[in-house]
């Protein structure tokens, strides 16, 4: 056993967070500039409430989404608004290097912020596999190399595979997932008893969690439309997820009564696989042309979702021995990849009816840029894990696992405690 | 408090009716001869391009501020619910006052920007509602909310008309001002039975998570309300820029430095909760000129740390030296961001990022600011200080059930649900 104090944490987040804002204002005081083109409003209002919606996502409503733990709901919401800011700056930096043609100066446009964004939103993913068990500098640092991962595989799906921008973000639920599953992997220690009681949820968090839920299921629209450009493209966009993710709330719920011995409903199936859809339809939300195949979908990863959520954590969780706190696999994952494939099988069945020379090639390529993704995800999760295990980011110890008392000053909590206080004041009267 | 308040309000609300009716109009029924159709197509254009602006706002106003002072646990209903209160009269008589500032007494039209300014107004009375949260009667709120607004008004109009100074996201003329006034009528209204705090003046495991919600929609809609009523294009566009970063710098200092400060390294839930969106307040005045992002980032980032270590060491040090008793600790995220916000609006003057101003304008704009909020402050606290507002008795501040109807079993809910588990969090030994 630990010593019965863990170590104070004093001495390592503020020098690594300083550091690393102090690095940010100087490269941002050396290689950005404003956008000095002329600015049609209507455009830049427009951009402005795609960005609104991304921030209501990411830190509203994936901050919420993970707080269903009973002693883990702070750490949850703050780090996330945490890893948010720290993703977002990163991120805009690196789509100004990697992703635009480069002069000296990334300027700094409107529109760069939704891509930025979205990325940062890959590292709020995969933090959920690995909740209650980093610390905050852990995370950073997953932040960071994450941020570098996913801006890469971007760069390599537009180089090498001519993937477009919105295809390629798309990968990011499969991407996020995989590399969460991955340092979960390396962070998953044998838990000791009693953490299971923690892990618990109570009604009234489970309602914080239902909250985040819902801000993600009313802005997922504008998720999946936010990098198309053509309108047409970007109202099917919207239909599509729309009518996904409707029918996924369905399929979610009644398939969640279907697989309790009594028909009772679990509010953590709800949590999760109402969103399946919506996932599962991001690649190829474009490209759809009838909405009763956006709903299949959705049925279809309703369905994964939450045969997801009952046998991954008995069977492959177990057997790998990864400890995925707020399944991230079966809510990303699982439903990401059957999006992938989807949009693979679409290239082909529209080059098939242009009969084009190409399908071949076309299969290739998306497949490619699938498992491309899903390899980049597992391999810098590799790093990642073995970066985090150093000794000098001071982990939580395993009996501190799930718990917000590793990390915050905690005032007062308990009625036991108040009766003490009173008993001392009253003690002290007499 | 059963016919004061009823009349109280029933009465403000006919006042403002009839004042409605004498001095606001539609934008569109005014000279329709005089105007072609042109012309009023493309303000309605603008009505709705601004519409989503007006909407943050608003989400800022009644979600943001109100949830954010739901911290305390035996307070959130009077924290969301007075909140809905003042902000639902305040904006009534803030179109009314500032409409007649501006068109000297004469009848006039009422636009988008009306309805944001409206908004504007109500802030500065939510932000001094933090420091006195707890402390008072919602008829002593109603009281307020006119008086600050009148005040308001004035100090804007002598800002914007007559120094001319700018002050975008209104770091001066909203933040500093409300936080300047709330610590006035809280330094008036002083409680020396509560010297040694209260009992039910501290939060619980839930109550912060709640105030969290409100924290999250304050920082996202930030951007908005730093750019609502800037010029369209260019000026709006760095506004939101400015804005965004600076936020994002802000939340990592302010995570460091509240772990730097903290016992053992840990951090605080109330410098996470209200320190983070410093960068926001700071940033206001100079939003809209060429700071650059870099620059709108260290503003950001002194911001956070001002108001961490306001919190760790100014706010007991004011309680106990000034007996001004700061609820919420408006003066650490308004107050001293604000003016952290106006000296940063001179120094960007002077280094020529606006042309517009110069700088012994800023420089009047926020003496005027924290003047008038200082004088207007104490004039409200000595008229609440008169025994006929139903305040409540010390032993009653921060308690819900004065003013509402609560429920039962309110405070032993968790164990409704789980009957073995006394402790939510033990502490540590």
């Amino acid at each position: 056993m630990g010593s019965k104090y863990p170590r104070s944490v004093r001495g390592c987040l503020p020098p690594w967070a300083l550091m690393l804002q102090g690095a940010l204002v100087l490269i941002f005081f050396f290689f950005t500039s404003y956008d000095t083109s002329s600015k049609d409003q209507k455009k830049l209002l427009g951009t402005y409430q795609v960005v609104q919606d991304l921030s209501v996502m990411a830190a509203l409503g994936l901050g919420f989404l993970t707080s269903s733990l009973r002693r883990h709901g702070w750490s949850s919401v703050a780090f996330n608004l945490f890893l948010l800011a720290v993703g977002v700056q990163w991120a805009v930096l690196l789509d100004g290097f990697l992703n635009q043609p480069f002069h000296g100066k990334v300027s700094i446009k409107l529109s760069s912020l939704p891509p930025a964004a979205m990325s940062a939103t890959s590292v709020l993913i995969s933090a959920g596999a690995v909740l209650g068990k980093a610390s905050l500098v852990q995370l950073l640092v997953m932040a960071l190399v994450e941020v570098t991962a996913f801006s890469t595989l971007r760069m390599l799906d537009r180089r090498v595979l001519n993937m477009d921008n919105h295809v390629s973000m798309m990968h990011i639920h499969v991407f996020a997932a995989y590399f969460g599953l991955t340092v979960a992997w390396f962070l998953s220690k044998p838990l000791p008893e009693g953490v299971e009681e923690k892990e618990k949820m109570a009604t009234s968090p489970s309602l914080f969690a239902m909250l985040g839920t819902l801000f993600l299921w009313i802005f997922w629209p504008s998720f999946n439309s936010a990098l198309l450009d053509i309108p047409n493209e970007r109202k099917l966009a919207v239909l599509n997820t729309y009518y996904a993710l409707a029918v996924s709330t369905v399929i979610a719920t009644s398939a969640s009564a279907w697989t309790h011995p009594q028909g009772k409903i679990n509010l953590t199936h709800i949590h999760n696989a109402v969103l399946a859809g919506g996932v599962a339809v991001g690649a190829s939300c474009h490209l759809i042309p009838y909405p009763p195949l956006a709903m299949g979908l959705g049925l279809v990863a309703g369905l994964i979702s939450v045969s997801g959520a009952v046998c991954l954590p008995v069977c492959l969780h177990r057997v790998l021995r990864i400890h995925d706190t707020s399944g991230v696999h079966y809510t990303f994952g699982l439903p990401g990849l059957l999006g992938g494939i989807t949009y693979i099988v679409l290239m082909v069945l529209q080059a098939s009816w242009a009969s084009s020379p190409w399908v071949g090639f076309q299969v290739l390529n998306d497949a490619g840029a699938l498992s491309l993704a899903v390899a980049m995800g597992l391999a810098s999760g590799l790093l990642a894990g073995l970066v985090l295990n150093l000794k000098i980011w001071r982990a939580p110890h395993v009996a501190k696992f799930f718990d917000d008392q590793a990390f915050w000053e905690v005032r007062v909590l308990t009625h036991n405690m108040l009766d003490f206080k009173c008993m001392n004041l009253t003690g002290f009267l007499l | 408090m059963r016919f004061k308040f009823p009349l109280m309000a029933i009465g403000l609300e006919v006042a403002m009716i009839v004042l409605f009716s004498l001095f606001v109009q539609y934008e569109t029924d005014h000279n329709t001869t005089s105007h072609i159709n042109n012309t009023m197509a493309a303000d309605m254009d603008g009505f709705l391009k601004l519409y989503p602006l007006f909407q943050d706002v608003h989400i800022m106003i009644f979600v943001g501020i109100g949830f954010l002072m739901t911290f305390l646990k035996k307070y959130g209903f009077s924290s969301v619910g007075i909140n809905l209160l003042i902000a639902a009269l305040g904006l009534q008589w803030g179109t009314i006052a500032q409409g007649m500032l501006h068109s000297h007494g004469k009848k006039f039209q009422i636009g988008i920007k009306n309805m944001i300014n409206a908004d504007f107004s109500t802030a500065t009375v939510l932000i001094s509602f933090g420091a006195v949260l707890g402390k008072t009667s919602p008829i002593q709120m109603l009281i307020m909310t006119i008086i600050e607004i009148s005040f308001f008004a004035g100090n804007e109009y002598l800002v914007g008309e007559i120094f001319k100074a700018s002050d975008i996201g209104a770091s001066m003329t909203i933040h500093t001002f409300g936080a300047y006034f709330g610590l006035a009528v809280a330094g008036v209204l002083y409680r020396s039975g509560l010297r040694r705090g209260h009992d039910n003046e501290e939060s619980v495991y839930h109550s912060d998570l709640f105030a969290m919600i409100g924290t999250l929609f304050l920082w996202m809609c930030w951007p908005s309300f730093n750019s609502a009523i800037a010029e369209t294009g260019d000026k709006q566009y760095m506004a939101i820029v400015n804005t965004y970063f600076s936020l994002a710098a802000c939340v990592v200092t302010t995570y460091a430095f509240s772990s730097l400060v903290q016992h053992r390294g840990k951090l605080d839930m109330v410098h996470i909760q209200n320190a983070t969106l410093a960068g926001g307040v700071a940033v206001g005045t100079c939003a809209d000129m060429t700071i650059h992002p870099y620059g709108s980032m260290v503003i950001g980032s002194i911001a956070g740390i001002v108001s961490v270590f306001g919190y760790k060491f100014l706010t007991p040090l004011i309680a106990t030296k000034l007996r001004i008793h700061d609820t919420c600790g408006i003066h650490n995220l308004h107050g001293l961001p604000g003016v952290m916000g106006g000296l940063a609006g001179i120094v960007a003057v002077a280094m020529g990022a606006s042309n517009t101003s110069t700088m012994a304008m800023q420089a009047a704009a926020l003496g005027s600011s924290i003047g008038t909020a200082v004088v207007g402050g104490l004039t409200t606290g000595l008229i609440l200080r008169l025994p006929i507002w139903g305040q409540p008795l010390d032993e009653y501040c921060y308690d819900d059930s004065v003013y509402w109807e609560v429920p039962r079993w309110r405070e032993h809910d968790h164990h409704f649900h789980d009957p073995g588990d006394h402790s939510e969090l033990e502490p540590e030994v």
